[in-house]
């Protein structure tokens, strides 16, 4: 007989449910608003949006408690959402102000709380894989039972730092989980010019460790597939990467023309992959939840959203003593 | 257009990277693998006078694999001859419906086979759309029942001889059994190929079925002792070949609770007890009604149909499922008859 755990995962439960489309939608509202804001001129920075790939934030951090680690990417405001950051706190930091979840220091691509072991955006492509080793080293030499998830897409994928990191993890047996989104571009490169013709997903073979694809866009994909691998982490059975075939809404960066993709490409995927829509229709076709309450959730974030930007741009902003805090050098 | 003997490729980029690599043991199949398939496919199918190859234009690497390997050969590979490639002029989604679109396009343009790489869900897919254009259903996993897992060269050389007349379509061709997935009175709702599960998982999740305690009832085709997979259940219990007119109805429950207990290879890397309740033969267009509310139905071997309160879904057998091409009886006429002799 074998010895694979064949104890089914757990269900999520109308609340989880419920929560999960909470986060999904908060996600897409704050992504969606900073999308028009971002037009006016008033965001510093760049900002990289999320809108699109919902489900695997939402999908994979359902399984995460709050002292797991995850390591984000350039583009972190659904991993940050997801792993339970303050919202308000985000916008501000975002807007680069003084009460910004890092005191407007960070901005979008360096956003972080270490409090809810979100290890930061990152600026560095395939900068995470190597920060959740570290996470995974800790957790396993303290016998802690935490987990350490890199999201990284498929322009990271190519980065040493992310084969690297794969290496490392499973040498060591770490307990951590990749998870590539892969939204098919790479900036503005194609993958299928990016990459020979071998799936991110088959590198994992090559390092010792299992791999395998979903549907990025489907939250029950996603979290089934993330729910096995933190389990598997989690238990002592070792590192696995999880690639998500999925799209994104808006370009690289806010301001990107797009002109390297298919003519109604997005359109066509918000029309029939929606991952807000069909997480919609498939629970209320299954008679768990009242399209009513999916409604409430949705002014409810509407309202949330509104008040962030608000109060964000009322803010304060960062004041000359501020330069000199949260530095390691004493001037 | 040139005139001439095309056949379809259908090589899906999906396909050997489910869940199963995760729980079970199993490794991802690559894609370029497939592509280099197709290229060993296509030398068998030049060999035996194919003229031209029409290719679903698969993303994910399978073309580019395919196209490098055509652009590399060198020496003896670059006497040999190949047919021509052409990929089917259709945007790609990356999704089920680039299959279906490719296989419309293939019967429009007459093919004499498809070739199709893939596991059991492409071959299911194929099948609702092929109708009588012929396939020869190769493997690129590890769990499947339907297509076999053979040398591709070989398989091209069987499908050319088929294409091109050498060998005729009634010695060549074995009709297969389908079992269609009515539901709430559409009758052709959806097939498959070997098998339909039931299982008390609510969603389709990750799509592979791999939960043995939630199923409850099965329904197969055909039933190999030596498969792996759902059908090996009752491959086990009571072997049913491809060519008998029946398939068999199971009714699952606890092992602890069961009569007959089954180890049952239910994946690669995956062996767990099975509790058979009740089994009995199901004959072509005997409706099964299947009673369950918050469940999913699994059709070879993917959870693809969710079911609501008030749903109703009926399973029956049909014998009018897809011709597949008999590499095997080619081969052996094939040699009985010389068809490979000479330079």
């Amino acid at each position: 007989m074998t010895t694979v755990d064949t104890a089914r995962l757990r269900e999520p439960s109308k609340e989880e449910l419920l929560e999960s489309y909470r986060v999904m939608r908060t996600i897409r509202e704050f992504e969606d608003r900073l999308h028009v804001e971002f037009a006016t001129g008033e965001i510093p920075g760049f900002v990289h949006l999320y809108a699109g790939e919902e489900a695997i934030a939402a999908g994979v951090c359902a399984h995460l408690n709050e002292d797991d680690y995850i390591a984000s990417t350039h583009r972190g405001h659904g991993h940050c959402i997801a792993k339970g950051c303050d919202v308000k706190a985000m916008m501000k930091e975002i807007y680069g102000k003084k009460d910004g979840l890092c005191h407007g220091k960070g901005g979008s691509m360096h956003i972080a709380d270490l409090d809810k072991g979100m290890l930061g955006a990152n600026g560095i492509v395939g900068g995470g894989p190597p920060l959740v080793c570290g996470v995974g080293l800790s957790a396993k030499v303290r016998g802690t039972k935490q987990v350490g998830v890199a999201f990284t897409g498929d322009g990271g994928s190519n980065q040493g730092t992310f084969l690297e990191s794969l290496n490392l993890a499973a040498v060591w047996n770490l307990p951590c989980v990749f998870v590539v989104e892969n939204n098919g571009y790479a900036e503005s490169t194609s993958t299928n010019f990016s990459t020979r013709g071998i799936d991110i997903a088959k590198r994992a073979d090559g390092f010792g460790m299992p791999g395998v694809v979903v549907d990025g866009h489907d939250f029950f994909a996603v979290y089934e597939a993330a729910g096995e691998a933190i389990r598997r982490a989690r238990e002592g059975g070792g590192p696995s990467l999880i690639e998500c075939k999925v799209n994104r809404y808006y370009g690289h960066f806010e301001g990107d023309a797009q002109t390297y993709r298919a003519p109604n490409e997005v359109e066509n995927i918000r029309r029939e992959r929606d991952c807000l829509d069909m997480f919609a229709r498939r629970v209320t076709d299954a008679g768990l939840i009242e399209r009513s309450e999916l409604e409430q959730i949705d002014e409810e974030v509407r309202a949330l959203i509104d008040e962030a930007v608000e109060e964000a741009k009322a803010a304060p902003e960062p004041g000359q003593a501020d330069l000199l805090s949260d530095v390691y050098v004493s001037y | 257009m040139s005139a001439g003997i095309t056949v379809g490729v259908v090589a899906n980029p999906a396909s050997g990277r489910d869940i199963r690599r995760l729980v079970a043991g199993a490794s991802v199949f690559d894609n370029a693998e497939k592509g280099n398939m197709v290229r060993r496919l296509m030398t068998g199918l030049g060999a035996a006078g194919v003229d031209r190859v029409l290719m679903m234009p698969a993303g994910d690497g399978i073309a580019e694999s395919l196209t490098r390997n055509l652009r590399g050969r060198t020496g003896a590979l670059r006497e040999q001859p190949l047919p021509e490639l052409e990929f089917v002029a259709m945007p790609v989604r990356n999704d089920a419906g680039d299959t279906v679109r490719a296989v419309a396009e293939m019967r429009e343009r007459d093919v004499a086979a498809i070739a199709v790489l893939g596991g059991d869900g492409t071959h299911r897919l194929v099948a609702r759309h092929c109708a009588d254009v012929p396939l020869c259903a190769l493997s690129t996993g590890t769990n499947n029942a339907f297509p076999e897992m053979r040398e591709a060269t070989v398989a091209g050389l069987a499908t050319g001889l088929v294409a091109t007349g050498q060998v005729e379509r009634r010695e060549a061709l074995r009709r297969e059994k389908v079992l269609r997935v009515g539901v709430n009175g559409a009758a052709r709702y959806d097939c498959a190929l070997i098998d339909v599960a039931v299982t008390r998982e609510r969603w389709t999740g990750a799509r592979a079925l791999w939960h043995a305690g939630e199923i409850s009832e099965v329904f197969v085709s055909f039933a190999r002792p030596n498969a792996v997979g759902l059908s090996s259940i009752a491959g086990l219990l009571d072997p049913i070949s491809r060519s008998e007119s029946c398939g068999m109805h199971l009714r699952l429950t606890a092992p602890e609770e069961a009569d007959a207990v089954l180890r049952v290879p239910l994946a690669p890397g995956l062996i767990v007890p099975v509790g058979v309740e009740e089994a009995r033969r199901m004959y072509p267009g005997e409706a099964f009604p299947v009673e369950a509310d918050g469940c999913t139905l699994a059709l070879d071997g993917e959870r693809e149909i969710e079911l609501g309160p008030g749903d109703r879904a009926e399973v029956r057998l049909e014998v009018d499922g897809p011709l597949t091409i008999d590499v095997d009886a080619v081969m052996e006429l094939a040699a009985r008859r010389g068809l490979l002799n000479g330079m």
